[in-house]
């Protein structure tokens, strides 16, 4: 099979490396399908790869052993699943991430892209400001689950997946829902009922589909919006 | 086991009820009865949102997997049934 090339890639991070550093990762990229709840770091255990998303998305949570968990995070084309542990010299994570919506990654080995991490500073500094959005994500979700109904998460939460899809429609259950924003199933059900009622998305079961992007721009407020205008600054030089 | 779903009843009529599709797995009505309340307190505690004013208006229309109701629990069931005041 043919490698990807840097002008037909559509992860974010991998378009905005300079073409040495694309050069450095290309022969070791390899394409593989993720399917739904497919687990790609799990956690404690050593990482032996990671995942430039192409399509779909992955969910960052983290898991008390009684079982109650919470999402973090989502990683798609904007990112690089596995970064913040590997290039932050851990060589596990207490973290679990795994596919929320199906897609296609480039996956590299551990050691090939700590190897070229360590011959090229242009590469190190891109993935580290990457992982500086992350933690302003992670920071911005803590404000967000402080401060805000759980209507305003939930706004978020589809916004942030609607960036990191192709198409208006994502599969999700309440249940996931729910683990999205940190909340019981029927705070997450009564979330989707109110979106729905504003006509700004439309339920089904197990579907939603977005309506109104605009709109729910306008619900999430300061919810939304300031990783993403870091990524853009930090990662792509708006 | 069997699937018990919670069904949030938060005003009355169609549009009054946030209906459960998914469910969860417990031992019996007994265990149900005990998920409802501990999840009726957590969205007490935590459930900040924009349609329920009152929670203690509100309660758990429990059904099972014909779509049979099993039983109804009152969020005012959280509160011990003499108060501290009586």
């Amino acid at each position: 099979m043919s490698q990807p090339q840097q002008t037909t890639v559509r992860n974010r991070l991998l378009k905005a490396l300079s073409q040495d550093d694309f050069a450095r990762l290309q022969p070791h990229l390899e394409p593989i399908d993720a399917e739904l709840k497919q687990t790609l770091i799990a956690p404690n255990q050593p990482i032996k790869q990671l995942f430039f998303p192409e399509s779909g998305y992955g969910s960052l949570a983290t898991e008390a052993p009684e079982g109650s968990k919470a999402a973090a995070g989502i990683i798609g084309r904007e990112g690089l699943i596995g970064a913040s542990p590997v290039l932050l010299g851990a060589d596990r994570t207490p973290h679990h991430i795994f596919i929320q919506a199906p897609g296609e990654m480039l996956a590299i080995e551990t050691g090939v892209l700590v190897a070229a991490v360590d011959q090229s500073p242009s590469l190190r500094k891109l993935l580290l400001r990457y992982i500086q959005v992350l933690f302003v994500e992670a920071v911005q979700t803590a404000f967000v689950n402080a401060t805000y109904t759980s209507e305003v998460r939930l706004a978020r939460w589809l916004l942030m997946c609607h960036d990191r899809m192709d198409g208006d429609e994502l599969v999700m259950t309440h249940e996931f829902v729910s683990l999205m924003l940190g909340v019981q199933r029927s705070s997450a059900t009564l979330a989707v009922q109110a979106l729905e009622g504003y006509r700004l998305i439309k339920a089904r079961r197990g579907r939603l589909t977005i309506l109104d992007r605009k709109a729910l721009v306008e619900i999430a407020g300061a919810g939304y919006g300031l990783p993403e205008a870091e990524y853009a600054r930090l990662i792509e030089g708006a | 086991m069997p699937r018990y779903f919670f069904n949030l009843r938060h005003r009355p009529g169609s549009g009054g009820l946030a209906a459960d599709h998914e469910g969860d797995e417990l031992a019996d009505v007994n265990a149900a009865r005990a998920h409802a309340l501990s999840e009726a307190r957590d969205l007490i505690a935590r459930g900040r949102n924009e349609t329920i004013r009152d929670w203690m208006v509100c309660s758990f229309e429990v059904t099972d997997e014909r779509d049979k109701p099993v039983l109804t629990v009152p969020f005012s069931d959280t509160l011990p049934e003499e108060g501290v005041w009586d």
